[in-house]
């Protein structure tokens, strides 16, 4: 027997038992304490100020900035527990679906496309808070009876397309990602052989979990994304290209192991009968797409919990406990073993409540650190987590921050009950330069959107788009407008600092715009603060969340 | 196929972020991005070397495969000779094919390989396979020659992004080839010449006014990366810098400073006017410029394709010699000339020519190769190789120590992993080499 991803669930397995012991203590406790006791007497920043918590916490759980009003309402709260309920009310806030409908989107589809469906799924899911385990149950076994989750088939009939005329559609492509994106683990280059350099992964499994995906495919036309099966008859036949050695399996299920086929008597597939007139495909009794979704998205599925948790801790602490986040195997053990445990165990006895995992991220001690080390001498390394970690805004985190930092929002006069999603969609310069945004600071597809990466196209677009450029001249209503009327330098950098980068100047920066602005009125003035402020929007501090 | 890209043989990129700093620069996606440290492959003093490297290297691409028949090789009167006559050229005893009579008059300046015997007849996996070098399978995908060579050699000291492909269609930047190397050793594509897009300052900025805001934005940098990790800051920065850098360089996009008698030197159809691009290039200091002719997989009507086609490579081509020669170029410019395969010497049924690993020819000049040489050859009919046959590692083995690289001990590192620049079980062709 080949040592393969099912032993490697085994041994973890025993590591469950500590949870007993800890279960007193909140999970966000818990977690300061794993990683205070890993960093040692590593030197630690402080706690983030409230400015830098209030940017980061928004930019994380409602992907946008805030507006100078809720900085400045922010700052000036004396409560002690502003923090804690500022997070609950992100949390139940309306930014909140949209955001993991954009976050989970760039996570899951790698900038494959879009379907109104697709995004329709995405966001009654984060809207609903629906179960992690639901969510990717919808995606790897689609139903298409349900209004709200059918469009979750786009998962797999996006990956289904040709992506040129010359190429033939990427099936393995797909097998590839749905071991990566909800299981951690890449079997991508187990295909042809086991794994050259991962002793995990082993072609087996790579070919068992490929046969459910070699058995299905797109439905043809149709409003919405839709799979079909064929019956499954038989074990898949496959042989390394190493070895030549000829070999079979059945299906197999990354984290839950070795599921054999039934078969049925011909005519006795079904339990529904398909109807080709009805084009109803009917329902198979052997599913090899539910025995996936059950087998994976499940309660007893290690792989299936830490990918996810991994990927959420990635999104809020900027690095993986394990990393690349989807190579788990025995050789690359998490850096916070014990840590990642806890979180896979407490969010599974939680219901996969991603929710509810944000909130006891955005708690911890570790999530509210500065980014910044006072003193001298080296930072400490990224793993730490000592001194936080800066994070790549994603092209919709820095369309809507833009929008909020320029003062766009507040031109358009918001009316009560019209978000801001609503005002850009009807507005019609802010939908084409929401797409633009989108088209310039994304990866190309198939690139997972994990590191920070600045493009040449994307200095030049902020440099010289005239769009872009416009958002800094005055116009009725904007950030410029509303400053350019203010002879006061300090009053003008307190604002253009609240509305672009969240805080409030420091004496430095009041003395570098207190001199720049200086003897300049009328239009000299209205472009020099549109200067000082596309500086601040092309700053790294603008561009990441730190 | 297998499934190996870039990212996933890697470690994380993020953790080599430290590694910045010494990075050379790529252009696009960088920094946090970028494997940038994963090929921390020279040692310091070599590093050093490299430093003062003003090696350059253009590649002519003509992609589908040009027939080595109807130019470097031609075999008349055979069987499957085709109809063109072949004539002298200025080396004695060599001829070639009465299609480039212009490279005839230059032979004496080139180097050609007519024993090529390589292993794909795909286009999809027969280019990536030429363009990588094919080196032993390692379970990595390799770099493409432009993406190698701006990881090995880096920008010049001009500062311009060290990968530029002039194309047809569409530009941007394409990361693909920079395979295990990281997005950021990509090629900036220029879409049929010109420029990335915004490049040009609209008229509603003073240079003055631009200058201020970049100099306000450098400013407030400064101010966040002090006592914070500083790799986020420095990949921001960068692109910023070479954007700047590119609209320096912005009259090699403006086909008004290109003299007439060059345009008319080089042609004005697309490769003539895409090499003449690259000529500009290479003078203004970009480390790897690859130009790219489509259209050359000439399954039916071989001949009139050919006919038509050829006289464009002999006229751009040559224009181009004669240029990099005059200005002493030719001493530290490799020029090569390549497809993915040749042609069938068999004439198929629709008058064309299929695909040809077997035996076919590549064409290079220029930083020490040996020039008014022709190495090996191929059978009376042209069907195989009859001298020792050399595969496209050879060639990369060949080309790198023409740029100044030992690629027998040169290696990348990806994660621990150590990875030959070229295929291990090949070695440089002595002989293209003075």
């Amino acid at each position: 027997m080949q040592r393969s991803m099912v032993l490697l669930v085994i041994g973890l397995a025993g590591i469950t038992l500590s949870r007993a012991r800890a279960a007193d203590e909140s999970l966000h406790t818990a977690i300061d304490r794993l990683i205070d006791a890993k960093a040692g007497d590593t030197p630690k920043a402080p706690a983030a100020d409230d400015a830098e918590f209030l940017r980061r916490v928004m930019l994380d759980l409602a992907g946008r900035i805030p507006t100078s009003a809720e900085t400045t309402r922010f700052l000036d709260d004396k409560a002690s527990n502003k923090r804690d309920v500022l997070i609950d009310s992100l949390l139940a806030g309306e930014d909140y679906p949209r955001r993991m409908q954009e976050l989970f989107h760039a996570m899951l589809m790698e900038r494959r496309g879009e379907h109104a469906e697709w995004t329709k799924f995405l966001r009654h899911a984060f809207a609903n808070n629906l179960p992690w385990d639901q969510v990717a149950r919808a995606m790897l076994a689609p139903d298409s009876g349900d209004e709200n989750l059918r469009g979750a088939a786009y998962f797999l009939t996006a990956r289904l397309t040709k992506e040129g005329a010359m190429a033939a559609v990427d099936v393995p492509g797909l097998t590839r990602d749905v071991g990566r994106l909800l299981a951690g683990v890449d079997l991508g280059c187990a295909q042809c052989h086991d794994h050259v350099s991962i002793d995990d992964y082993k072609q087996v499994d790579f070919q068992g979990l490929h046969m459910i995906f070699e058995n299905m495919q797109s439905r043809r036309g149709g409003d919405f994304p839709a799979v079909t099966e064929r019956v499954m008859q038989k074990d898949k036949e496959f042989q390394s290209v190493f070895t030549m050695d000829p070999r079979t399996t059945g299906l197999r299920i990354p984290g839950a192991g070795d599921v054999p086929i039934r078969t049925f008597p011909k005519g006795e597939e079904y339990s529904v009968a398909p109807d080709r007139k009805a084009k109803t495909p009917g329902v198979l009794k052997f599913s090899p797409l539910k025995e996936l979704a059950r087998g994976l998205a499940a309660k007893g599925n290690p792989l299936f919990a830490r990918n996810i948790v991994n990927r959420l801790w990635f999104v809020m602490m900027g690095r993986g406990l394990v990393e690349p986040l989807d190579l788990f195997h025995s050789a690359n053990p998490p850096t916070h073993p014990e840590l990642l445990e806890r979180l896979a165990t407490e969010f599974v006895a939680h219901e996969f409540d991603i929710k509810w995992l944000l909130g006891q991220l955005a708690r911890t001690g570790c999530y509210q650190r500065s980014s910044r080390l006072p003193g001298k001498g080296p930072l400490p390394d990224a793993k730490t987590y000592a001194v936080a970690n800066q994070k790549r805004l994603s092209a919709e985190q820095f369309f809507w921050s833009t929008m909020i930092a320029t003062g766009e929002i507040a031109r358009l006069k918001q009316k009560p009950g019209v978000g801001l999603e609503q005002l850009v969609s009807e507005t019609k310069s802010l939908a084409a330069l929401q797409k633009q945004f989108l088209k310039t600071f994304s990866n190309p597809p198939r690139e997972p959107e994990v590191d920070f990466a600045p493009t040449v196209k994307g200095a030049l677009y902020l440099m010289h788009d005239e769009k872009v450029l416009e958002l800094l001249k005055p116009r009725s209503g904007n950030l410029i407008e509303r400053l350019a009327t203010d002879a006061d330098a300090k009053k003008t950098a307190e604002a253009l600092f609240l509305a672009v980068v969240s805080r409030r100047p420091s004496d430095s920066d009041h003395e570098a715009v207190g001199r720049f602005l200086e003897k300049k009125d009328g239009a000299a003035r209205a472009e020099a603060i549109g200067q000082l402020a596309w500086a601040l929007l092309t700053s790294t501090e603008f561009c990441v969340n730190h | 196929m297998s499934h190996c890209r870039s990212w996933e043989h890697g470690w994380s990129r993020r953790r080599m972020l430290g590694a910045l700093a010494t990075g050379a620069g790529g252009i696009g996606g960088i920094g946090a991005a970028g494997a940038s440290g994963l090929g921390g492959l020279l040692q310091p003093a070599v590093a050093e070397e490299l430093a003062r490297n003003d090696k350059q290297i253009l590649l002519i691409w003509l992609d589908g495969g040009m027939s080595q028949l109807e130019s470097w090789d031609p075999k008349p009167n055979t069987p499957f000779g085709g109809p063109f006559r072949s004539i002298p050229t200025t080396l004695p005893g060599i001829h070639v094919s009465e299609l480039m009579p212009k490279l005839a008059r230059q032979m004496k300046r080139l180097a050609v390989v007519r024993s090529m015997k390589t292993e794909d007849a795909n286009h999809s996996s027969g280019v990536p396979k030429i363009m990588r070098g094919h080196p032993r399978n390692r379970g990595v995908t390799y770099p493409f020659f432009g993406s190698a060579v701006a990881k090995l050699l880096g920008p010049t000291a001009s500062g311009l992004p060290p990968y530029v492909w002039v194309k047809p269609g569409n530009g941007g930047f394409i990361s693909k080839h920079a395979g295990f190397l990281g997005a950021r050793y990509g090629a900036l594509a220029l879409g049929d010449g010109k420029p990335p897009a915004n490049l040009v300052r609209p008229d509603s900025i003073s240079s003055e006014a631009d200058r201020v805001r970049q100099e306000l934005r450098k400013q407030f940098n400064r101010q966040f990366a002090n006592r914070r990790r500083g790799a986020f800051n420095e990949a921001n920065s960068y692109v910023y810098d070479v954007a700047q850098t590119l609209m320096k360089h912005v009259e090699l996009f403006d086909e008004k400073q290109v003299k007439e008698t060059d345009r008319q030197r080089y042609g004005t159809h697309d490769l003539g006017r895409h090499t003449l691009l690259a000529r500009r290039l290479i003078e203004a200091g970009v480390r790897f410029v690859q130009v790219t002719s489509y259209g050359w997989d000439t399954h039916g009507d071989n001949f009139n394709s050919h006919a038509s086609r050829m006289p464009k490579v002999d006229q751009s081509l040559s224009a181009l010699i004669e240029d990099l020669f005059d200005r002493g170029l030719d001493e530290r410019v490799l020029v090569v000339v390549m497809a993915e395969f040749g042609r069938t010497p068999r004439i198929n049924g629709s008058v064309g020519r299929d695909h040809w690993p077997n035996a076919w020819s590549v064409a290079m000049t220029g930083c020490g190769i040996r020039t008014g040489t022709v190495v090996g050859e191929t059978l009376a009919d042209g069907t195989d190789v009859k001298s020792t046959p050399y595969d496209i590692g050879h060639l990369f083995h060949t080309w790198f120590s023409a740029v100044g690289l030992d690629s027998a001990k040169a290696q990348y590192t990806n994660g621990t992993q150590p990875l030959p620049i070229a295929h291990d079980d090949m070695h440089k062709i002595d002989e293209l080499l003075s």
